[in-house]
């Protein structure tokens, strides 16, 4: 959008028949559509029925019986009335709201950070702390979290063992779950701990596409390295940033293992989060109506929330080209 | 069409339009069928042998079947089990767990087969909680399959060195418990009665022992029972024990208990009889306490009696939708039979599904197995799966222990939430 | 000179630390699955195994069907990457480099999916593919991990496409390379590590998703290793060196996978030139 130092821009905006060197394309009204053809078939062909039903399962009663027999009854926006009433939903949200906040901006502040660190050290320790990251992100979700669980474990925690031998205190059989305020930040500790690799490598990803020539050519003019990262990465990552900030705040609402493992599959009601709520009060007793109706209300939300992000990158989209 | 083909057609026309009343279909078997059989058994619930043992049987009647045996996670299984049937292909006999039995039955996704009962072999003599909770709405929906119950390990050695027997009363447990904790207990991670908080199962006892009970139903309407003035009596003995005895995680669950125990500090922790297995499993835990292990009944109240305990176990079902009726409820008798039911207990270690092959235990497991003859059930209702869902009874124990409310409030609370999803 | 080898020495070290706090919790799940029973939950803690056992690993190995476990994830995985990049880049390419009627309508599609909470999709999932008999079918599931990665490939390589200027290839072909050619030879490599990480947010889905694989596969000898790393809970609690060691050789091919599709790109890692 004409910020300084923006390569896109540097070229005047083209009429769109004429985009580039693609205008002798042959059928070139016909190119785009048949480029995104074959993703939209496949999007759609999977998705469509399932997200058809769960829109009119949300619209049902439908228990495990009604599931059996394919035969639900409808109940119109009843779900949602009841998730409405309930005086537990609005705890549930703000403590997501505020839980996903929180996670969202700790693991963008560490993962920029490396992201930026990956940049300027030697390649051995480049690979090696790529290799390192893709290893977190690989690991599987639940053993993961298990080892977390071990860590902080009231008896067999080595973080309690290690806190009472360094001398802060007797954490002999702490129990880290006991007060929400705790519980929440060593579940925030886990779920950026297992952000930053993907964050990282995504951010680092679009770090390699900011041309040197103008990185360089800032520090001639006598720039410190935190302006070239204000005035001209950050404006050329903006896309990056958008996407995955939109994208963290989706999963960071959604956060569910961490929660159910860590607290052995009985969370307190202190630790409902949104996707807990849901499965809690819906799938965990068979009530597929409530528990589509609650993916409805989450998707609402979501798109409320991520709604600045959303139309700033689809605006991007249509200024480019 | 000749008459045969007619009446083939008809009977087929049939099977498939059983729905949740459980039509039936004609059950004659000739050992000229053909098709395939699929079972679902949860892994770790039979030993191989056992399973090649029935299909090896079953195969020798029936030359052309062929039966799929597929071993399913325990992980998300009531996902998977609710897609199986909502599908038009579910598998024609899975295991269930017998908390889950009733949910199924009353959704219509089992097979009624309450006019087959006397088929079965030993269908007389099966434990009776077994049977409860595969029978819902007075109908037969399954074939028991194995139990577990629960009474206390001990640690002989810490025993011995501490001058104590085994208790035969509950107060004899705590007299017990208390000349342990004198000796060992300035041991910060020493509990004689090593109790986390959310162990339901093990509370369980304590309240049937003096009469109490999780509810009651009175026609269709359930009570909750968990307030009454037994059930509080029961919970007050188990709340002095738990605040005397165990040094346990008061908000934690049993998961890691057999872990705690292999570390050597606890003397006496209430388990299943297969936790034996784990506490001295060299991958799992410490193989040098093998010699140190021993066993009792949870004592009752009452001197020389048990206290009830629950029993946990599995069960197998047939689908409503399954096309081969006949043939499954005969591999069912196989497995659920004197022969491989001996074999459960000699080679699988479990408590087998008639009383009268529980005297084939021995050593440990017999002691288990004994008071098994003892055992309750829990509220045989299709909703008293959202009872545990809800953690209603573990929240209140956490509550209980924790101090945060008092036994007649707790109760009180848990008990008016537990009619409400019973009764929903 | 020499402030350059100090800077890049600080940053290495700083590197070398975080590597070390990021991967602790992993070295005590590969350390927990060397670790005889005892050692594994212990009240004080056991930095180092002793002695080291390699039963776990072997007992994990040896559960029946591994290694058809194993082809079974490669097959899906690799099915499922291989086409999902290339889907996925065509269509960034058009979103990035076309302006069409339905663009926007296709971007927000896009988006918007990413937004649906997956486990309320199981149900109508598994009752789609009952419909078209793709249950117990490798198939199915592949279809559904493709639809799952696809909007969120699209959505971030659409970044990486638009961050490449046109005029690039519009200077090559004024050298003479053909559009397509431009195309590859200029925009691809600059485009390469974000289609590295795309890919291997790819290969990550589909390997590690339970699930939908559980519900859909009940053919022993069709379903895939996170199914195989489920088996080590029962009903008789979690063999905890077991499912250690399980969770470590499943994360293992995935870091192999990163190491060789790095080396083949490794020129997009040190370019960045862009012609004035």
């Amino acid at each position: 959008m004409g910020v300084a130092g923006d390569a896109r821009t540097r070229v005047a905006p083209r009429p769109q028949a004429e985009a580039g060197p693609w205008r002798h394309v042959w059928g070139r009204r016909l190119l785009p559509y048949a480029l995104i053809a074959p993703a939209l078939i496949v999007i759609l062909g999977v998705l469509g029925y399932p997200l058809g039903m769960l829109l009119w399962l949300s619209t049902q009663h439908y228990g495990l019986r009604e599931l059996i027999q394919h035969q639900g009854e409808f109940v119109g926006l009843q779900n949602f009335q009841t998730f409405r009433v309930d005086p537990q939903f609005r705890y549930v949200l703000t403590v997501s709201l505020i839980f996903t906040v929180v996670n969202v901006g700790l693991s963008m502040l560490f993962a920029t950070g490396i992201a930026l660190l990956l940049e300027r050290v030697s390649r051995a320790v480049r690979i090696l702390l790529s290799a390192g990251l893709v290893l977190v992100w690989a690991t599987p979700s639940i053993p993961a979290i298990d080892l977390w669980q071990w860590m902080f474990d009231y008896e067999f925690g080595v973080v309690n063992w290690l806190l009472t031998h360094l001398g802060a205190g007797n954490y002999i059989h702490h129990n880290w779950f006991e007060n929400p305020i705790q519980g929440f930040s060593v579940i925030t500790v886990i779920v950026v701990w297992g952000a930053i690799p993907f964050l990282a490598l995504m951010i680092y990803a679009g770090l390699t596409q900011v041309p040197r020539e103008l990185v360089e050519a800032a520090e001639i003019d006598g720039a410190r390295s935190w302006q070239v990262f204000a005035r001209i990465t950050v404006p050329i990552l903006r896309p990056v940033f958008l996407v995955v900030i939109s994208l963290s705040t989706i999963w960071d609402f959604g956060v569910f293992n961490q929660v159910w493992v860590l607290l052995n599959q009985r969370p307190s009601q202190d630790y409902f989060l949104m996707s807990v709520y849901s499965f809690q009060e819906s799938f965990r007793v068979s009530q597929f109506g409530l528990g589509s109706a609650a993916a409805v209300v989450t998707i609402a939300i979501l798109v409320v929330v991520t709604f600045a992000y959303v139309r700033q990158t689809v605006r991007l989209t249509e200024d480019a080209v | 069409m000749n008459p045969r083909k007619l009446l083939f057609t008809v009977a087929a026309a049939v099977a498939l339009l059983a729905t949740a009343c459980g039509g039936t279909t004609p059950t004659t078997s000739t050992g000229n069928e053909t098709g395939t059989l699929t079972v679902w058994l949860m892994n770790g619930s039979a030993p191989q042998s056992i399973v090649d043992g029935v299909n090896a049987d079953f195969k020798a009647k029936h030359p052309n079947v062929t039966v799929n045996v597929e071993i399913q996670q325990w992980s998300d299984v009531t996902t998977k089990l609710d897609t199986a049937f909502a599908g038009s292909a579910p598998p024609d006999i899975m295991e269930l767990g017998n908390t889950l039995v009733a949910k199924y039955a009353a959704a219509g996704a089992l097979q009624d087969i309450s006019s087959k009962k006397s088929s079965f072999e030993n269908s007389g003599t099966w434990l009776q909680s077994l049977t409860d909770s595969c029978t819902y709405q007075k109908k037969l929906y399954c074939v028991p399959y194995y139990a577990g119950s629960r009474a206390v390990i001990y640690r002989t050695d810490l025993f011995s060195a501490a001058g104590v027997q085994p208790p035969t009363s509950m107060d004899q447990l705590m007299t017990v418990g208390q000349t342990l904790m004198a000796k060992y207990g300035s041991d910060p991670n020493f509990s004689a009665l090593y109790f986390p908080g959310k162990y339901w199962y093990a509370a369980a006892p304590f309240v049937w022992d003096f009469g109490g009970d999780i509810a009651t139903q009175s026609g269709t309407k359930w009570t909750g029972a968990i307030n009454n003035s037994q059930s509080q009596q029961g919970l007050t003995a188990l709340q002095s024990l738990v605040s005397k005895l165990s040094r346990a995680d008061k908000t934690g669950d049993e998961a890691k208990q057999d872990q705690a125990f292999a570390q050597g500090h606890i003397a006496m922790i209430i388990a299943n009889g297969w936790e034996v297995g784990v506490i001295t499993d060299p991958k799992a835990g410490d193989p040098t306490l093998k010699d140190k292990l021993g066993a009792f009944p949870i004592p009752s109240h009452n001197a020389g009696q048990t206290a009830p305990v629950f029993l946990g176990g599995s069960d197998l079902g047939i689908a409503a939708k399954s096309q081969h009726q006949a043939l499954a409820q005969e591999w069912l008798n196989l497995l659920g039979g004197t022969k491989f039911q001996s074999q459960m207990v000699t080679v699988g270690g479990v408590i087998p599904n008639t009383t009268s092959l529980v005297s084939l235990s021995s050593g440990l497991p017999a002691i288990f197995a004994a008071a098994a003859k003892n055992s309750r059930f829990t509220p045989n209702s299709p909703n008293w799966a959202n009872v545990e869902s809800a953690n209603v009874l573990q929240d209140m124990l956490v509550s209980i222990f924790t101090g945060k409310a008092s036994i007649p409030t707790a109760t009180s609370a848990a008990s008016d939430k537990i009619a409400t999803i019973l009764n929903s | 000179m020499s402030r350059r080898i100090v800077a890049r020495t600080f940053f290495d070290t700083v590197g070398v630390l975080i590597l070390v706090v990021m991967l602790f919790p992993i070295y005590w799940m590969v350390s927990t699955a060397l670790k005889p029973g005892k050692e594994i939950l212990s009240l004080t803690p056991v930095w180092f195994p002793s002695p080291i056992t390699f039963d776990n690993f072997r007992t994990a190995i040896n559960v029946p069907f591994f290694w058809n476990d194993v082809v079974n994830s490669l097959t899906v995985v690799l099915s499922v990457v291989a086409i999902s990049i290339a889907l996925a880049f065509l269509a960034a390419v058009s979103v990035a480099r076309f302006g069409f009627r339905g663009r926007t309508a296709f971007v927000v599609m896009v988006i918007a999916v990413q937004m649906v909470p997956l486990n309320a999709l199981v149900i109508p999932m598994y009752l789609l593919l009952d419909r078209v008999g793709q249950v117990d079918t490798l198939l199915g599931v592949i279809a559904y991990y493709l639809a799952i990665v696809l909007p969120f490939m699209i959505w971030t390589l659409r970044g990486f496409v638009a961050n490449v200027p046109v005029d690039l290839e519009e200077a090559a072909m004024v050298d003479g390379a053909t559009r397509v050619g431009a195309f590859l030879r200029i925009v691809f490599p600059l485009v390469a590590p974000g289609l590295v990480a795309t890919a291997i947010f790819g290969f990550i889905q589909a390997w590690n998703e339970y699930i939908i694989a559980y519900v859909l596969l009940s053919s022993s000898s069709k379903q895939t290793l996170t199914i195989w790393l489920a088996s080590f809970t029962t009903q008789h609690g979690t063999d905890w060196g077991g499912l250690m060691a399980g969770a470590t050789l499943t994360a293992l091919p995935v870091v192999v996978f990163f190491l060789l599709v790095q080396r083949h790109v490794a020129g997009g890692l040190t370019a960045g030139a862009v012609k004035g």
